[in-house]
């Protein structure tokens, strides 16, 4: 075989090798996926596959993988190995935990891992993340002031021997919380998958003969580097600063980041952001990487598979006690409401130094729970989903009401008011609403729900970009902020209510940041936006200067 | 009917229109091609039926039925060629086509493209009226304004059809059908879709995209049927005519020109029920449907005879083929995976400096590189010249030559030199990324399905099929691959292989606890009926169609169904034995023990299907061009140098026409027909069965 690159494979095989890593990868998270039981892990794909060599770095991870789990599974695999070292894995050893500092930064995440024997050698492991409907303490949400009472939390154990759950630890989990049949279905799924996952990945290697993964694991990981240095190589070497503030749930807190770019390699730290709190917002540090790494991904090969070497030239930290790298016994359950600031963080800082790669603030999603009674008497639990406009970008628009970086779909109004009982009065675009720019912010929404279920509801949010809008880049401005009112009266956006029956919850959802002097704008997509209702002729005039 | 024992089946592709002319008394099928006429596809379909018909001697008087597929409706909407098209709403719900799922398909990629509603902003209006999930009419229906704004409409921006689309219109109607009388009455010329008539469905901006698709493509479908309906007369044509769904029945005009959203994949499923007519003859439990022609590839499964169907498709992807990227469709169909990988998929360089081929295609214009029309690209077809697999003075059946120094410059150019590979090693590669395309998105498909592809059978066909189809079983480990005999018009014979069908389904939350066997009758009798209807329309009783119920159940607080057949044993004895069927299912879904939670159905689903056609096995296919039956001894015709992977290997080629059954072929060979091309890959063997289907074994590993 020719040797071109830095390894022994040439264009064509480690083509097709890489790309069959990442097929398997995908597979298993299809099986995952089929079997499992709650639909966080079937709709919301709240989940992650990973393949790892015998020396621990990431080869494949399932394509569909949320940022949350880039970069965090062989971390998770170290520990674990510490623990239970491989010269003491058996065939059908599974090795789980979900301790929030070792997995993924809360306890709803359980990681479990696999190692792939062949024949009676170890050459990998497989490893599976996916969020658990429920795993005890105050359930989902960010109402805790200590970790203990976030439930139960499983320091790294063999989990299943031969294939076969600990029947001590189904108890003890099924003991521990509130749906034990689905939290155990989907138990069931993740060792289901790493079962099959493991001789797929022996198969490939038969018929491609190879003794061991580590060669086209070092292929990998050396394309994947040379890849990313070239790319920040476009980035002008120099030091690249951000400070913003976010809403807390007691106040604001000053987030801050530096980014230095060097020779094809960037350090990212996060020294001077706000320390942590008694809520359930505090990021373990595992959380502020991989949110770190995913920005640096969009900003430089989006369609770069992600592995060990892909992340190479990067360096994260964050001082020890901050928000960002919170400690025990901080509560961590909501984690994503101040991690998801991350990206945007980073992507402000390089605003000058990567000006078409980087975008404006996203107006963010917003999650509501909603407690009640439906009409009929049946017991309500859920969660609505409503997304602000996405952040504009040098060349393109933001999306009206999609989502950034978290996502989710919506519940359509017709599904949500057969769960619910309740009546959605409104939902509609708000016009003016994405930030003005030569390239405009997405446009945020206007929800209206009204409790028809004759019954009290209780709804609690945790919203952000109420005081702090969402801000445009590079002379474009911040896309409107996000409100919430109840019968009319703005309130408190991380607050919880109790809505008599009749009483209306309206959100209007914060629209994007946009990009570029509005004056710089193309008359044809003002018009355009004022054809489609995303633009008033009044807001042309005052955003734009633009009169027709 | 003694007269009349022909029967037509006529399918519109992308190049050919193909047609397949079936003597029922002599079990004996015609098949013929025709060049596709874009401008107007009608002129091909008449000019080539009256060609076979001539060649074949019939006289038209004898043919009893033309069943016909096209894509036509998925043309328009990709192609955005359909009528301008107003929309009217609910009030206060005008942006929900813009707001669509509100969720990205990929994370990173932050240039995202979204497709466009079909219906922009400026030609909708919002109606007053509401109806909740129940039913219940919380505000009455202003019809006054409804007609105001439909006049709107047609003076301001000229809508020749118009989709109403009303909130929980699945649950109640009335206020749908309402709008439509007064539409039908006061702008007769307007062509209406209610949401609810085609599709009655929970979740608004699915149920009206879909009714949106329907409307904006029914003038142009009912123009084009009138077209064939007038052309056929003047023929003197007697015979019924029948157009083919996305789902593999047959509907009558009058209804395919209601729903022609239910007519998007017609041409393509007419090939997947060929290959599950060739499973069932040759008795094959698992089979995958494999076609590769142009600029994509399709796949399907099936299980026991029968194809997977889905009702949830996705229409006109904007961005790269990727899932998410298109327009929703709620109708049945079957379940096909379309891959950006075909004849004029482009060989590129990835951003890691690897190789990789499609979705991007060099399309028919100026096409791959050897077509010698000016395309520089590297493309799937340029690579399969290159490795000996076709013959560039055969290509079409000699219909076409192709320039190999053109193919090789540009894989030379392109490829090769920048990658540090050989042309041919580049070209190899080529051949060899776009089978593990092929084959990666196989597996995916059959595992999220749960089906177990690796004792299956793959039947292969369209104009590349049959040459990557032996690689790809290969990858996937599968044991045979089978080239069927009139493989070149798949899709023209599996439309004598379809029965009259159609299915109607409706979402209506009802706990079973709620109900009993006499209120469960109350909700599927009236569905039934209503499926029925095009049946009847086409003079079958009630004897002679056979009922199928599926039910998309789930337990109370889950938020997905698990769709349970309920077996034909009386409708009162399926109630009774609701929760044993869908344990049954769930615990062989999840492999936990079922619930105690109570169970609810949400969407109920009524199939119906006319007499099974008279297309069985053991037919003979004549008319093919080149056809010499009985010629075995001139099969051989010569030999190409050909490379598969390694080695320069001098591998003979066959014409197909000339083989007889009982003849073994060891690989590596060619076997060559007009349209495409078998390669029989080195170290397997293929037999010639009694049908003259080509069967190929491969060795694999258990």
């Amino acid at each position: 075989m020719s040797s071109t690159g830095p390894s022994a494979f040439d264009a064509v095989s480690l083509s097709i090798m890489w790309d069959r890593m990442v097929a398997i990868a995908d597979e298993i998270v299809s099986t995952l996926v089929r079997t499992s039981f709650s639909t966080i892990v079937r709709d919301s794909y709240d989940l992650s596959v990973v393949i790892l060599d015998t020396k621990g770095r990431l080869m494949a991870q399932g394509t569909y993988a949320v940022p949350v789990f880039i970069g965090t599974a062989p971390r998770t695999l170290r520990y674990m190995l510490e623990k239970f070292p491989p010269e003491t894995l058996r065939p059908g050893d599974i090795i789980a935990t979900n301790d929030p500092w070792i997995g993924t930064g809360h306890m709803f995440d359980i990681s479990m891992m696999r190692p792939i024997f062949k024949g009676d050698r170890l050459v990998g492991y497989t490893m599976s993340i996916t969020h658990l409907p429920d795993i005890g303490g105050l359930g989902f949400g960010a109402a805790a002031r200590e970790i203990y009472h976030e439930g139960l939390r499983l320091p790294i154990c063999r989990f299943a021997k031969d294939g076969v759950m600990d029947p001590f630890l189904e108890e003890l989990i099924r003991t521990n919380v509130r749906v034990p049949e689905q939290t155990i279905g989907d138990l069931v799924a993740n060792i289901a998958c790493n079962e099959v996952g493991g001789p797929m990945v022996t198969a490939f290697m038969e018929e491609y003969g190879l003794e061991s993964l580590e060669p086209l694991s070092d292929a990998i990981g050396a394309h994947s580097e040379r890849a990313m240095r070239a790319k920040l190589e476009e980035i002008a070497d120099g030091r690249y600063e951000n400070h913003i503030q976010i809403e807390g749930t007691d106040g604001p807190i000053p987030m801050a980041c530096s980014v230095e770019i060097k020779g094809g390699e960037a350090v990212i730290d996060f020294a001077g952001t706000g320390g942590c709190v008694p809520r359930g917002i505090n990021v373990p540090f595992c959380y502020t990487n991989a949110m770190s790494l995913y920005a640096m991904k969009c900003l430089t090969i989006p369609a770069l598979p992600n592995n060990s070497g892909a992340v190479t030239p990067i360096t994260v930290s964050a001082p020890k006690g901050c928000l960002l790298n919170a400690q025990p016994p901080f509560p961590t359950g909501g984690r994503h409401a101040i991690g998801h600031f991350v990206p945007g963080l980073i992507f402000g800082a390089l605003a000058e130094a990567a000006p078409d790669k980087i975008q404006a603030d996203c107006g963010m999603m917003d999650l509501m729970t909603v407690q009640g009674t439906h009409r009929d008497g049946r017991g309500i639990s859920t969660i609505y989903f409503a997304s602000g406009g996405f952040g504009a970008l040098q060349g393109g628009d933001g999306g009206d009401c999609v989502p950034g970086p978290s996502n989710m779909a919506v519940v359509p109004v017709e599904v949500w008011e057969t769960i619910t009982g309740t009546t959605i009065e409104k939902k509609a675009i708000v016009p003016d609403s994405g930030g003005p720019g030569a390239w405009r912010g997405g446009a945020g929404q206007e929800v209206v729900i009204r409790n028809d279920t004759g019954h009290p509801m209780t709804i609690f949010c945790m919203a952000n970009r109420t005081e702090f809008p969402p801000l445009g880049y590079l002379g474009g401005k911040p896309g409107a902020r996000r409100v919430h009112r109840l019968n009319g009266a703005e309130v408190d956006a991380k607050g919880s209510y109790v809505l008599a029956p009749g009483d209306r919850i309206e959100m209007v959802e914060a629209g994007g940041g946009g990009i570029g002097e509005p004056r710089d704008r193309d008359p044809a997509m003002i018009e355009r936006d004022l054809a489609l209702g995303r633009v008033t002729p009044e807001g042309a005039a005052r955003d734009y200067g633009y009169r027709r | 009917m003694s007269d009349q024992r022909y029967r037509i089946g006529v399918d519109i592709g992308g190049t050919f229109t193909d047609f397949a002319l079936f003597d029922e008394a002599a079990a004996e099928i015609a098949i013929h091609k025709q060049l596709t006429t874009p401008d107007d596809p009608s002129r091909a379909v008449l000019e080539g039926v009256s060609a076979m018909l001539r060649d074949n001697g019939v006289a038209i008087g004898d043919v009893a039925s033309l069943a016909h597929g096209t894509t036509l409706v998925t043309n328009a909407l990709i192609e955005r060629k359909g009528a301008v098209t107003g929309m009217l709403v609910t009030r206060n719900f005008l942006d929900v086509p813009d707001m669509a799922r509100e969720q990205r398909y990929d994370l990173f990629d932050l240039r995202l493209s979204f497709p466009e509603p079909l219906v922009p902003r400026d030609r909708r209006r919002e109606i007053t009226e509401r109806v909740e999930f129940d039913g219940n009419v919380a505000e009455a229906l202003d019809l006054q304004s409804a007609e105001a704004a439909v006049r709107d409409l047609v003076e301001t921006s000229g809508i020749q059809a118009l989709a109403i689309c009303l909130l929980h219109a699945y649950a109640n109607p009335a206020h749908e059908q309402a709008i439509e009388a007064m539409v039908r009455e006061k702008f007769p010329d307007l062509h209406v879709s209610t949401s609810a008539d085609v599709h009655a469905g929970l979740g608004e901006w699915e149920r009206w995209t879909t009714a949106s698709m329907n409307a904006y493509t029914q003038p142009l479908f009912d123009r084009y049927l009138s077209r064939i309906e007038e052309g056929l007369a003047e023929l003197g044509f007697a015979g019924t005519l029948y157009i083919m769904t996305s789902s593999g029945g047959m509907l009558l005009p009058e209804t395919a020109r209601r729903y022609p959203v239910r007519m998007l994949e017609s041409g393509p499923a007419a090939g997947v029920l060929m290959s599950a007519f060739h499973g069932r003859a040759l008795d094959l439990d698992n089979v995958l449907s494999f076609d590769l022609g142009g600029t994509t590839a399709k796949g399907a499964l099936v299980r026991g005879g029968e194809p997977l169907k889905t009702d949830q498709m996705e229409v006109a992807r904007v961005h790269d083929f990727k899932r998410g990227s298109g327009l929703p469709a709620r109708v049945p169909s079957v379940d096909m995976i379309e891959i950006g990988a075909g004849g004029g998929s482009i060989a590129w360089i990835d951003e890691r400096g690897l190789l990789k081929v499609g979705p991007k295609s060099a399309g028919a214009d100026p096409g791959p590189a050897c077509y010698g029309q000016g395309g520089e690209k590297a493309s799937l077809t340029d690579a399969n010249l290159m490795l000996g697999f076709l013959d560039p003075a055969f290509f079409l059946g000699g219909a076409m030559s192709l320039d190999k120094p053109a193919a090789e410059r540009a894989i030379t150019q392109s490829v090769a030199e920048p990658l540090g590979l050989s042309a041919m090693r580049a070209a190899w590669g080529i051949h060899d990324i776009a089978n593990e395309d092929v084959a990666r998105a196989f597996r995916i498909h059959a595992s999220e399905r749960g089906f177990d592809y690796r004792q299956a059978t793959m039947i292969a066909f369209g104009g590349s099929g049959p040459l990557q189809a032996m690689a790809i079983a290969a990858k996937l480990n599968i044991p045979r691959v089978i080239f069927p005999i009139g493989a070149g018009v798949m899709s023209a014979m599996g439309l004598l292989a379809s029965p009259l069908s159609f299915e109607q389904a409706r979402t209506r939350r009802t706990f079973i606890e709620d109900i009993d066997a006499a209120g469960f009758e109350e909700i599927l009798v009236p569905l039934i009926e209503i499926a029925k209807r095009p049946l009847h329309a086409a003079g079958l009783d009630d004897a002679e169609i056979d009922t199928r119920i599926r039910l998309d159940m789930r337990y109370f607080g889950q938020g997905h169904e698990i769709e349970v057949t309920v077996p034909g044993i009386g409708l009162a004895q399926a109630f009774a034995n609701l929760p044993a069927f869908f344990a049954e299912k769930y615990t062989g879904l999840f492999g936990v023990a079922p619930l105690d939670e109570p169970l609810e159905i949400v969407t109920w689903k009524a199939e119906v299907e006319g007499p099974a056609p008279p297309l069985r096995a053991g037919y003979s296919v004549t008319g093919a061009p080149g056809a010499s039956p009985g010629a075995g001894a001139g099969a051989l015709k010569g030999s190409r140098t050909c490379y598969f992977g390694g080695e320069a290997t001098e591998t003979p080629v066959y014409d197909r026409y000339g083989l007889v059954a009982g003849t073994v072929i060891q690989g590596p060979a060619l076997i060559e027909e007009r349209e495409s091309t078998c390669v029989i890959t080195p170290g397997h063997r293929a037999t010639v069965d009694d049908a003259l289907n080509i069967v190929a074994a491969l060795e694999v590993s258990s």
